[in-house]
Formats: C-alpha cells, sequence, structure tokens
C-alpha cells in the first residue's frame, strides 16, 4: 500500500500504486442549480457509445432525482452506509476512513456488489420531493426549501485515485498519462467485474454479451482533438463545462476549472470522503437540505453556497459562467474584458467571445418597413 | 501476506488431509492423494465422459482446497474444501475426472452471475518447478480452464441477449435493419468493443481454455490444442472430464513412463467467485504416466 496526497480531503490516504498524477486531468463541472433532467446529456452518450448489443440497460451518463433517485438502486446509500461514520475536522480535513482505508483484508476496496435487477430502474424517484409531511400541501414556503429535491447528472469521475482500476486483478485498467482519462482495456479484461462492485459511483458495468465490463471513455476521441465530451456540448441547460484541472498547487487562475474549483471554490467534488479523488465537480443546488448537501460534498459545501450568490457582482466569475455551453471546444483559459467574456484553445488561440450582459433592444410593436406586427416568438 | 502465515496454512491443510478417515461419519473416503497414477485404458479418449465405465477402475484420491490465500480480492473461506481426482490415458491423450459440491449450477449469463469453474495447472516448461501460484516471470504454467459457461457456449450455442433478459425490448441494434439490408458484420461488431478486439473472451469457444501465465495478474488465453470438457451437475455435484493430448508442441508435456505435476482451482459462480476469487490447493500433485 502506497500514500498518496487527496487534496480533496486535506491529507494523505491509501493506495495500491503510487501517487502519479497525469500531465492534464480531464475534469467536469456542472451546476446543480441549472440542470433540468431533460436527460439530453443521457442520451447524447447513448447514441455515441452505447447502443450495441449487452449496452441496453446503460447509461455511462444518468441523471438521478436526489435524494430518492439512484442508478443502480439506492448506490450512494448502499456504500456510505457499508462505510459507516464519516465526520471532518475543523480545518476541512477528513478524519474518517476511505473506502480502500476500510477493505477487509481480503478485499482491495470496501464494496457492495450491485445486482441485476439494481440497474432496471434508471428514472427511479424521478422528480420526488423530500423533507415535508405527504400531507404539507407541497407549498415551499422557505429558503433553503423544507420540500426539496435536485437533479444529479453523473458520468464516470476519471477518479485520480479510482477504485475501479485498483480492484483489477488482470491490471485490465490503466489511466491515461496525457489526460487522467480512466478506460478499461477491452482487449485484455475478462469480465470478472471486479471493477464493477470496486467503484462507489457504479460507473463501471459488465456486458453481457463482450462478456467484459465497460464504462464511460471521457469521450477521448474528442477531447484528443481539443472538443469537450457529447454529454457536455449537446446539454440543454448549459450547466457544464469540461475542462482540465490542477492539482491545488498547481492552480491557475486563468484556467475556467482551477478557477470555480480553487479559487471561488464554489464547485466541489462528491463523496470525496470515499477516498478516490472524483473529478467532476458540482456547483451545489443553493435551495437544497444543508444537512443532505453536507453529507454529499463535505464541510465545504455552506462556503460554496455563500460564494455561489454572490456571483452577481463579480464579473469575471458571472463571465465565465456565460462561457459555459458556449463552445464545444476546451476552454484551457478564460479572461473577461470590459463585460466580454473570451475563450482561448490550448495555443492561446481565441475560440469564443461572448457578452457578460446580453445587449438589450427596444424596437417598436410595428415594423413600418416590413408591414408587420413584431412579437417575441423566435 | 506474511510467509509464514502461507506456510501455516499449507500445515494447516496437511493436517486437515491427514485426518483419520474414522473421524467422520460418512463413508470411508477415498485416501488423500499423494501422487495421481495414471493408468492406461484402451478406450476412446476423444471424448469426455464423466459416466464412462473406465473410470470405475481409474486411481485417484482427494485433495483439500484452500481459499486463495495471497492476493486480495480473494474468498474468506474456502467454498470448496474437497476435489475428488482420477485420470487415466490412453498413449495420447490424458483425462481427469474431477468431482466436487456445489450446491447450486451455476453458468453466469445475466448481470452480477458468474460461472462454476476449474482449472487444471501444469509446468509449461521442464526444469525446476514453477511456483504453484500461476507461475513466475521465465517459469510459465500452462492451465486448462473450464467454465460451465463455457461449455453451455460451445453445446447450445452462446446466448443472445434475448435468451438472457426474455422481456427485453429492443428497437434495433446499429448496422442490423430488420427490413433493409445492414451492415457488414465487421461494422455491425465495431459496436462491441471487446469482440471488435479480439477478445477471446467475447467469443464461444470450446468450453475449456487453454491459459498461459507467468505470475498472477498475467494469464492470456492461447489457441487450443484440442483439449476438450464436458460436465455434468447432479444433486449438488459436479463431476468433469478434462481431456489434454499428453504432451503439447511449444505447452507442457506428460509422457507414458514418465513423471509430471499438475495443481487444482475451483471456483464457485453461486458465490460470486471469478479470477483470484477462488478455492486452489497451495502445493503441485505428482502425476506418474503408467
Ligand atoms: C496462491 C495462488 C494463486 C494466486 C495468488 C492466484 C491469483 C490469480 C489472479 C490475481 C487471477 C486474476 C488475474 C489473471 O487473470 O491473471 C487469477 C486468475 C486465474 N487463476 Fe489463479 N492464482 C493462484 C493459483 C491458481 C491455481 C493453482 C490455478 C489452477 C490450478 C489458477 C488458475 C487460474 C485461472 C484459470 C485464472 C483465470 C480465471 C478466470 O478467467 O476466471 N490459479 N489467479
Ligand atoms: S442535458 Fe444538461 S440540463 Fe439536461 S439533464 Fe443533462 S445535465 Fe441536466
Ligand atoms: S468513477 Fe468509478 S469507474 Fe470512474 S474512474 Fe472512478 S472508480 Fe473508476
Ligand atoms: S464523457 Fe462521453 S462517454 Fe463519458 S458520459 Fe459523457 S458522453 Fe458518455
Amino acid at each position: 500500500m502506497s500514500k498518496v496526497k487527496n487534496w480533496q480531503l486535506g491529507r494523505e490516504v491509501e493506495y495500491p500504486y503510487d501517487e502519479s498524477r497525469p500531465k492534464r486531468q480531464w475534469a467536469i463541472i456542472f451546476d446543480l442549480n441549472k440542470c433540468i433532467a431533460c436527460q439530453t446529456c443521457t442520451l447524447a452518450c447513448k447514441t455515441t457509445w452505447t447502443s450495441g448489443k449487452g449496452q441496453e440497460y446503460m447509461f455511462w451518463n444518468n441523471v438521478e432525482t436526489k435524494p430518492w433517485g439512484g442508478y443502480p438502486l439506492a448506490w450512494d446509500l448502499r456504500i456510505l452506509e457499508k462505510l459507516g461514520r464519516q465526520d471532518w475536522g475543523k480545518n476541512g480535513e477528513y478524519l474518517g476512513k476511505t473506502l480502500i482505508e476500510a477493505a477487509p483484508p481480503t478485499e482491495r476496496v470496501l464494496h457492495y456488489a450491485p445486482t441485476d435487477e439494481d440497474w432496471m430502474y434508471p428514472n427511479v424517484g424521478e422528480d420526488d420531493c423530500a423533507g415535508a409531511p405527504v400531507d404539507s400541501g407541497g407549498h415551499v414556503q422557505k429558503l433553503p426549501h423544507d420540500e426539496w429535491m435536485f437533479y444529479l447528472p453523473r458520468t464516470c469521475a476519471h477518479c485520480t485515485y479510482p477504485a475501479c482500476l485498483a480492484a483489477c486483478p488482470r491490471k485490465a485498467i490503466y489511466k491515461r498519462e496525457e489526460d487522467g482519462i480512466v478506460l478499461i482495456d477491452q482487449s485484455r479484461c475478462k469480465g470478472y467485474g471486479e471493477c464493477v462492485r470496486a467503484c462507489p459511483y457504479k460507473k463501471s458495468m459488465y456486458n453481457p454479451y463482450t462478456r467484459t465490463s465497460e464504462k464511460c471513455v471521457g469521450c477521448y476521441p474528442a477531447v484528443e482533438e481539443g472538443i469537450q465530451p457529447q454529454c457536455v456540448v449537446n446539454c440543454i441547460g448549459k450547466i457544464r463545462v469540461m475542462g482540465f484541472i490542477n492539482p491545488p498547487w498547481k492552480a491557475r487562475e486563468d484556467n475556467p476549472i482551477d478557477y470555480l474549483v480553487h479559487k471561488k471554490k464554489i464547485a466541489l467534488p462528491y463523496y470525496p470522503q470515499l477516498g478516490l479523488e472524483p473529478n467532476i465537480y458540482y456547483i451545489p443546488p443553493i435551495h437544497a437540505d444543508p444537512e443532505y448537501l453536507h453529507q454529499m460534498f463535505g464541510p465545504r459545501v455552506d462556503d460554496a453556497i455563500q460564494a455561489y450568490k454572490q456571483l452577481v457582482d463579480d464579473p469575471v466569475a458571472a463571465g465565465l459562467l456565460c462561457l459555459m455551453g458556449s463552445s464545444d471546444r476546451i476552454l484551457h483559459r478564460f479572461a473577461v474584458e470590459k463585460g466580454v467574456a473570451i475563450g482561448y484553445d490550448a495555443d492561446g488561440a481565441e475560440i469564443v467571445r461572448v457578452p457578460v450582459t446580453e445587449a438589450i433592444y427596444e424596437r417598436s410593436a410595428f415594423d413600418a418597413g416590413r408591414g408587420a406586427a413584431r412579437h417575441n416568438t423566435p | 501476506m506474511s510467509h509464514w502465515k502461507i506456510a501455516l496454512m499449507i500445515a494447516a491443510n496437511l493436517a486437515l488431509g491427514a485426518l483419520p478417515a474414522g473421524c467422520s461419519d460418512k463413508p470411508a473416503k477415498p485416501a488423500p492423494l499423494k501422487e495421481l497414477l495414471v493408468k492406461r485404458v484402451s478406450a476412446d479418449l476423444s471424448k469426455a465422459d464423466p459416466g464412462a465405465a473406465y473410470w470405475a477402475q481409474a486411481s485417484g484420491g482427494d485433495v483439500s482446497l484452500l481459499a486463495q490465500p495471497m492476493v486480495s480480492p480473494r474468498p474468506e473461506k474456502a467454498t470448496t474444501s474437497t476435489l475428488s481426482v482420477q485420470a487415466v490415458h490412453d498413449g495420447q491423450r490424458i483425462a481427469f475426472r474431477l468431482r466436487w459440491k456445489d450446491p447450486e449450477r451455476s453458468e453466469a449469463g445475466r448481470l452480477g452471475e458468474f460461472s462454476d469453474a476449474l482449472a487444471l495447472e501444469f509446468p509449461l516448461q521442464d526444469g525446476p518447478l514453477p511456483p504453484v501460484m500461476m507461475g513466475a516471470k521465465g517459469m510459465p504454467v500452462h492451465l486448462f480452464h473450464w467454465r460451465a459457461q463455457y461449455q453451455r457456449d460451445h453445446e447450445k450455442g452462446k446466448p443472445t441477449i434475448a435468451q438472457l433478459y426474455p422481456n427485453v425490448s429492443i428497437d434495433m441494434y446499429p448496422m442490423e435493419f430488420k427490413d433493409a439490408k445492414g451492415g457488414t458484420e465487421a461494422q455491425a461488431e465495431a459496436f462491441s468493443p471487446g469482440r471488435a478486439e479480439g477478445n477471446p473472451q467475447s467469443y464461444s469457444k470450446t468450453g475449456v481454455d487453454e491459459i498461459v501465465a507467468e505470475g498472477f495478474s498475467t494469464s492470456s488465453v492461447l489457441e487450443g490444442h484440442g483439449s476438450l470438457a464436458h460436465g455434468d451437475w447432479k444433486d449438488g455435484e459436479w463431476s468433469l472430464v478434462i481431456v489434454r493430448p499428453l504432451a503439447i508442441d511449444g505447452g507442457s508435456k506428460l509422457a507414458v513412463g514418465g513423471k509430471g505435476n499438475v495443481a487444482f482451482a475451483v471456483w464457485q459462480g453461486g458465490e460470486g467467485e471469478v479470477g483470484s476469487r477462488k478455492s486452489l490447493t497451495m502445493a503441485w500433485t505428482p502425476v506418474i504416466v503408467q
């Protein structure tokens, strides 16, 4: 067992292999305040990657309603319950055990094995609220809401310390040096399903036709071309941005991902206490139950929500949020100048330019030139 | 795991195997197997037949298995503790009959299901014996790996998704259309990564895989050499025959009048066993081919 640095937990954690961070680390940020569960992302991934035999049930990208939804069924409850207490210290350091530290000597990762049936209800609990008694009338009268729910879109987190990789006895899973994407070698995998058992997020899936395990490939062919993944570029709500994250000691303020995660600290990893340093980050939903959010995002969630609420007064951050969903290219750098947000590619060339505040045009209700009445429907 | 612990486990294993038969109230059991005598039979061994008459005369005995003790993931306790072993040969081929208790027949197929399985292990080269734990770098082993799943594929065809999930509803698969000409097979296979990569695991084979390994984590499936297998499961017991050529060019070799070595591993699919989760022998059993 090696000791490796996990910045999300503010301490070293155990891992079967040495620390070896990739040159760049793939990451997605999701603004959960904006997701509408339209599942366009899910279908974009499905039609791109999992239309084949044995993949019928697979959703490498899925969107579930929290707290009731889960694909597979109750994946989060079941692993959290198994892990037991998960306490955090005063300085944001994690005091509990990670899944690898809590594993019995016979296992590499503390886990539960999902059954066939667990995968059969991808949309269970959709739109169901929690918090208030059923007969309360459904009124939302307080902030944060006493009746609440939110949508949680999920892909593989291309973890810095993947549990799937740690658990594979054939060493068929690898993390790419160039972008940190975690892949299963389809010519070596023998379908033991150790990764399916071990991944706490349940993002490794068994294909009963090919008898190998498969997972989100981070849309690596697009990423290699400087293009963001399918589930990102097709997002209707423009709630996502994909880019490359640096560890905090190498963070760059003009990198969109570093800016939101490290500088503004408004985007947080989910269930960081599991210990894998997952690389999908969420801007937490500001009106959902604080205790639940604390469990999911850790002790920094209250600060993240406060910071998010203040973004209206921050032209740079507001500009960056405007860049989300504005280009299919990967933004390596951004700048906000004179009310315009600009995104740049890896070579520093400009990709996209958007106004932080849309210009307002006033026109008379009747277009005399065309002899027609104007209305607002496009 | 430290070496003394393993040594202890082996010692415990041997001690267990040495228990006098009188200790149990079951009918007298065959003696623990010290070495496997392989008699010649004038029978047709080109078929794997666990019910053949010659097994009544074949010599053999019981080997004790323990839970794979060295690398995680591994079982907490041995799910198969005793394996009955017999063998015969016909001058060309050697057949092993293996019997063990397994409360349910598991052939895998759907998600989260695993197959019952057994493997025979032989040193691949002459010279010093490789470590029984799947060999070591430069000391390869030759494995014959039977799975109930592979047997079903071979005898009844690899099940389709609709056979595994009778209520499945599928509009269409890429490159396969109901009322129009689809793509080529290769174009369709491109949507099945394991098959497109030519992974043996994604195809139906002979029922028993030949595998070469130089230590655990390194196993890879070889082109077969005509070995075959058939197992019958009845009343909570598997009775399996694996037949292989005595000598395999570039592979493990046994010779009439010679001596070899074999080791065993058993997987209980119903207990979620696969890969490194198995019961096994931690020592080689000598094989004397008469
Ligand atoms: C302490 C001893 C052993 C250890 C630590 C061990 C470990 C492992 C590991 C880690 C794997 C999975 C990785 C891979 O596919 O290479 C594996 C697979 C395998 N082992 Fe072993 N092994 C041991 C003994 C044996 C013995 C004695 C046999 C046969 C008699 C055997 C036969 C196999 C076979 C056939 C596979 C492939 C299984 C499958 O596809 O389901 N092993 N073993
Ligand atoms: S496409 Fe975007 S808005 Fe729609 S469900 Fe997916 S993440 Fe949410
Ligand atoms: S989310 Fe799961 S499948 Fe993806 S890298 Fe992490 S452990 Fe592996
Ligand atoms: S990154 Fe690509 S493969 Fe992964 S979930 Fe999104 S669309 Fe699917």
